[in-house]
């Protein structure tokens, strides 16, 4: 779901700085890899320097390079280049997410922690949601940071725990100078309702069990 | 005979994570000698085994109490009597009762050839919580703080969400942080100049009261009294919002650096504070120390240069003229709270970002000794720490983290074997026995070793000495056994025990030298040998090591080389032995021993990722991997030679710690012309991209992050690769083949050509 992207580093604060990848790109469990680097060539025993294939004496000349009908078939099979891959789009976010399709959900989250969080830790992501939507209405927010947070809301109403945390790290790893200050809010409110709605599940399956225990001798009554 | 060989190899490492320099061993001490090349093997004891699904019973142990072997495929079943035979001591084992029901059909997974490695998890036992202990230098520049305040806060989101997380931060002053929910935040202050005993410490921080182990994390009753200990270190799920705020919060040391100076910096008291917190609260579980350092000590014990920016760090040259006054003193400081540390099971990790040197050298022991990170950039703000830091917290495909604390390894032998010592992030255990040899290589006098921290790459160098006499010949087709036993912390806070049990074959030398020949393991022994060198390169002179390592490689192509005396062109070596002198002569080139091109804190740096990489890594450092792409076909290994620097063709270069695509003369005019960006050039384009998708391929996977480096003919980048290649054509041997090809080298370094005719001349003279 997050996005697949890479950037080049921070050439002026490091030489040679590596390009930096997305989180969906750094967690991706790897597939078949394209060319194992790994093969060395032993040094001729007897001695005399390796003769390349193609040698060329004098500057090389400048013609253009073998036109692509001509040239063998290079790249090795099954290989798909991903650099600079854009940000997936998901058609439904075409346009730009609303600030109150995100904000309701989580402050409705944040009312149902309600009676089962300590208060002063209900206050500080209600004070916290209250920064994003400042944030967010400022024009402070980039937009795969808008979109990714409408993605985590729907997975957070659809009670996909792992899927909202998952998104909440990548947003933290990738953007993190824009959420820094409130997605540790949202981050908790995730764990609150997770852990409110498995234990909502174990008193369920309770009640439910008191109910069938009823409900049999009454059945066999009937018989 | 090769090819077979090659797969045995390579399916014991798949299957064992071990390696050995001979596979088949020389049946007498005499003999084995004389092989040049110890009987040594690398061991990964963490090795990912995706296809290995731990069991969920604790192992069989043998009941003699100077053995205590687990029960392997290696020995005798009487399933009627249900009784086992240790193959280490020969004593005969009772079953426990839960094994009742095993047979010959029925038998228990450990017992079977393909379980030779076999995982068990321990249910009991009290589970700790893993703990992590931020140590801040605030002595950075603005952007530099402000990039390193971003990681640490993102970390919080990376972190297990059990884990104790904890903060010291440091200038001239050093700074405890407590760490409360109540929105009050204290901390305690420590002059950065005094040093501290661990009793002090604890004494001042409050924690004078017997710990107690923190039990199963519950959600906090507002009555319940917290734990003393635990006000410094709070669980990520209670303290992640005041952490996260205390973090933006933190500001750049407040005391003036006036010109000329540097700012006064407290390292060795924040360490010391830092193990001696730990070591009071949670003694014997498994922590991380993470030093996060812009610039060396400066102040205090452990201080490695002065506050006088005039007087420079010490340098290479400084210490061959001993005119490094602090050194000694600051190096004894970092190992005495390194060994505490390893004590208590703990690791520590130093990420250094500063343009200059950090006094990695003097505090190397840190990381080393208890097998913690050392990761050194430019600075905080750059995309190579960013992600080496992301990185620490990867997770392997069962989604658990890929950190592992608190390893034992315990190493037990047949009786014709013992060890002799291991070289790698480790400490004595200095556990005495029959396996153990008076003959020590590297860390010795133990069959045991402790791994504080480690991960499924962490490889060990073990050596082994065969005890056997001439005069008592092993019978035929006997083998000799090796057990590693390593029990260590996974991050899902369970106790693991990791069982290794391999067995190989006795030869006797006189009869059977080509078949031992022939199961001669170069890659690995090269590697080995390269530890041993770089181990004595620590205490002994570098041309001293070099001179060792040369007498070496010249015995062993005495000893297996074919050739008549007197006659170097007739020098041959077997296929086994092909690319041994060509690794010798890239590991006497070096970082690993050439310092003098290098700072300490770089040599530091290499050695340090040296003495812990598994073999394909290792020997990407000791002789880059060098790939060429051209129109002519798929990419290839080429020489690491500058006759492999052509013109048409693309060069990429893994020397582990730096990746370098090389554009040769006529590629780079081509991309100049920009024949990319036609369409009927299109297989132009995809030549260009294609080193660049490989090399992607690497950076998204290596810890640590390496330096990446894209260049061309004629590039001042190019210098990267010019240093590594072997100059076989320098400007003065230019024209001594008569055709000018490849690229010439200007420097005086002697070539592989050089050295390979001197190697032969030495070894086929009867002088030597």
């Amino acid at each position: 779901m997050a996005e697949l992207y890479v950037k080049p580093g921070n050439k002026e604060r490091g030489w040679n700085d590596p390009p930096q990848f997305s989180y969906g790109l750094q967690t991706q469990t790897g597939g078949p890899k394209r060319t194992p680097l790994t093969k060395r060539v032993a040094a001729p025993q007897d001695g005399s320097p390796r003769v390349a294939a193609s040698e060329t004496s004098g500057p090389p000349p400048m013609g253009p390079p073998p036109p692509s009908s001509n040239a063998p078939r290079l790249l090795p099979v099954g290989s798909s280049p991903a650099h600079s891959v854009e940000p997936m789009g998901f058609p439904a976010f075409e346009s730009e997410a609303l600030i109150e399709d995100v904000l309701r959900p989580l402050e409705q989250a944040l009312e149902d922690c309600r009676g089962h969080t300590r208060k002063q830790v209900c206050d500080d992501i209600g004070r916290r949601l209250a920064l994003l939507q400042e944030q967010w209405t400022g024009g402070k927010l980039s937009t795969p940071v808008k979109k990714r947070m409408a993605l985590l809301v729907q997975e957070l109403s659809s009670h996909q725990w792992d899927a909202a945390d998952d998104i909440h790290r990548s947003l933290m790893v990738d953007h993190v100078t824009e959420v820094s200050q409130w997605m540790v809010g949202v981050k908790r409110l995730i764990a609150e309702k997770r852990s409110m709605s498995s234990k909502k599940e174990t008193n369920e399956e309770k009640s439910e069990a008191a109910v069938e225990n009823r409900t049999i001798p009454s059945f066999q009554e009937a018989l | 005979m090769m090819a077979t060989y090659l797969e045995f190899i390579q399916q014991n490492e798949e299957r064992d994570g071990v390696r050995f320099s001979w596979n088949l061993w020389p049946s007498s001490r005499l003999e084995a000698t004389r092989m040049v090349v110890p009987l040594a093997c690398l061991l990964t004891p963490l090795k990912d085994r995706p296809d290995l699904p731990p069991v969920q019973y604790e192992p069989v142990f043998c009941s003699r109490p100077t053995c205590k072997a687990v029960l392997n495929p290696l020995c005798q079943v009487d399933y009627q009597a249900k009784l086992w035979a240790c193959n280490f001591c020969f004593q005969r084992n009772q079953f426990p009762p839960s094994y009742a029901g095993i047979s010959e059909v029925n038998q228990p997974a450990e017992l079977m050839p393909q379980f030779s490695t076999i995982e068990y998890v321990v249910q009991r036992g009290p589970r700790s919580p893993l703990i992590f202990l931020y140590v801040v230098d605030t002595c950075l520049e603005e952007d530099d703080l402000q990039a390193l305040k971003e990681s640490l806060q993102m970390s919080l989101s990376l972190l297990p969400l059990e884990a104790l997380v904890g903060l010291i931060t440091f200038g001239r002053m050093v700074q405890v942080h407590e760490l409360s929910c109540e929105g009050i935040s204290k901390s305690y202050v420590f002059r950065g100049t005094k040093d501290l005993t661990a009793k002090q410490i604890q004494d001042m921080l409050g924690l004078s009261k017997p710990a107690m182990p923190m039990q199963q994390t519950r959600p906090a009753q507002p009555q319940e009294h917290p734990f003393v200990s635990s006000r410094f270190l709070q669980p990520i799920h209670k303290i992640d919002m005041t952490l996260t705020d205390l973090l933006g919060e933190l500001q750049r040391d407040p005391w003036p650096v006036t010109q000329g100076k540097r700012p006064l910096r407290s390292t060795g008291v924040a360490l010391s504070i830092a193990v001696g917190l730990l070591e009071g609260t949670f003694p014997n579980t498994g922590a991380r120390i993470m030093l996060f350092t812009g610039g060396p000590p400066t102040q205090g014990p452990g201080l490695v240069v002065g506050d006088e920016l005039k007087v420079p760090i010490r340098s290479w040259h400084d210490i061959e003229k001993d005119n490094a006054r602090f050194m000694k003193k600051a190096t004894k400081h970092y190992e005495m709270l390194a060994n505490r540390a390893a004590t208590n099971g703990h690791c520590i990790d130093i990420y250094a970002c500063a343009l200059d040197q950090t006094g990695l050298l003097e505090m190397k022991c840190c990381t080393n000794l208890t097998g913690g990170h050392m990761v050194m950039g430019d600075s905080f703000n750059t995309s190579l720490f960013k992600q080496t830091f992301q990185r620490i917290f990867s997770k392997d495909f069962n989604g658990d983290f890929r950190m592992a604390f608190g390893a034992t390894l315990e190493v037990k032998t047949s009786r014709e074997l013992k060890v002799s010592g291991a070289i790698g992030p480790c400490v004595s255990l200095n556990m005495k026995g029959p396996c153990v040899s008076e003959n020590e290589l590297g860390v010795g006098g133990t069959s045991q070793w402790k791994i504080c921290g480690l991960d499924p790459t962490s490889t060990l160098g073990i050596y082994f000495e065969v005890v056997n006499q001439h005069n008592a010949p092993v019978p035929q087709g006997s083998r000799g056994a090796i057990q590693f036993v390593t029990q260590y912390q996974h991050s899902s806070t369970l106790k693991r025990i990791r069982v290794t049990t391999i067995a190989r074959n006795w030869a006797d030398v006189q009869s059977q030298l080509q078949l031992i020949e022939a199961a001669f393991d170069q890659e690995a022994a090269a590697v080995l040998m390269a530890r041993l060198g770089v181990f004595r390169a620590e205490s002994e002179e570098g041309p001293d090591v070099l001179r060792w390592l040369d007498r070496q490689l010249i015995r062993l192509c005495q000893k297996f080389g074919q050739y008549n005396k007197e006659d170097p062109t007739s020098f041959r070596l077997s296929d086994a032995f092909s690319l041994y002198p060509q690794f010798m002569f890239h590991l006497r080139r070096s970082p690993f021993l050439q310092v003098f091109n290098n700072s300490p804190d770089e040599s530091s740096y290499y050695r340090h990722h040296f003495a812990r990489q598994d073999l394909t890594q290792s020997l990407i450092m000791i002789q880059p991997i060098l790939y060429s792409y051209s129109f002519h076909g798929p990419p290839e290994p080429v020489l690491l030679d500058s006759s492999s620097i052509l013109a048409d063709r693309i060069l990429l270069m893994d020397t582990f710690f730096q990746i370098v695509i090389y554009l040769g003369e006529t590629i780079a005019q081509w991309q100049k012309a920009g024949y990319q960006d036609m369409p009927e050039y299109e297989n132009f384009k995809h030549l260009l991209q294609a080193p660049l998708d490989d090399a992607q391929e690497i950076l998204q996977a290596r810890f640590p992050m390496p330096r990446y480096v894209h260049t061309e003919h004629g590039g001042s980048q190019a210098r990267f690769l010019l240093s590594k290649v072997n100059p076989s054509q320098t400007h003065n041997n230019l024209y001594a083949w008569g055709q000018e090809t490849g690229a010439p080298i200007l420097t005086d370094d002697v070539s592989l050509q050089v050295f390979m005719d001197h190697l032969k001349k030495l070894a086929v003279s009867s002088a030597c």
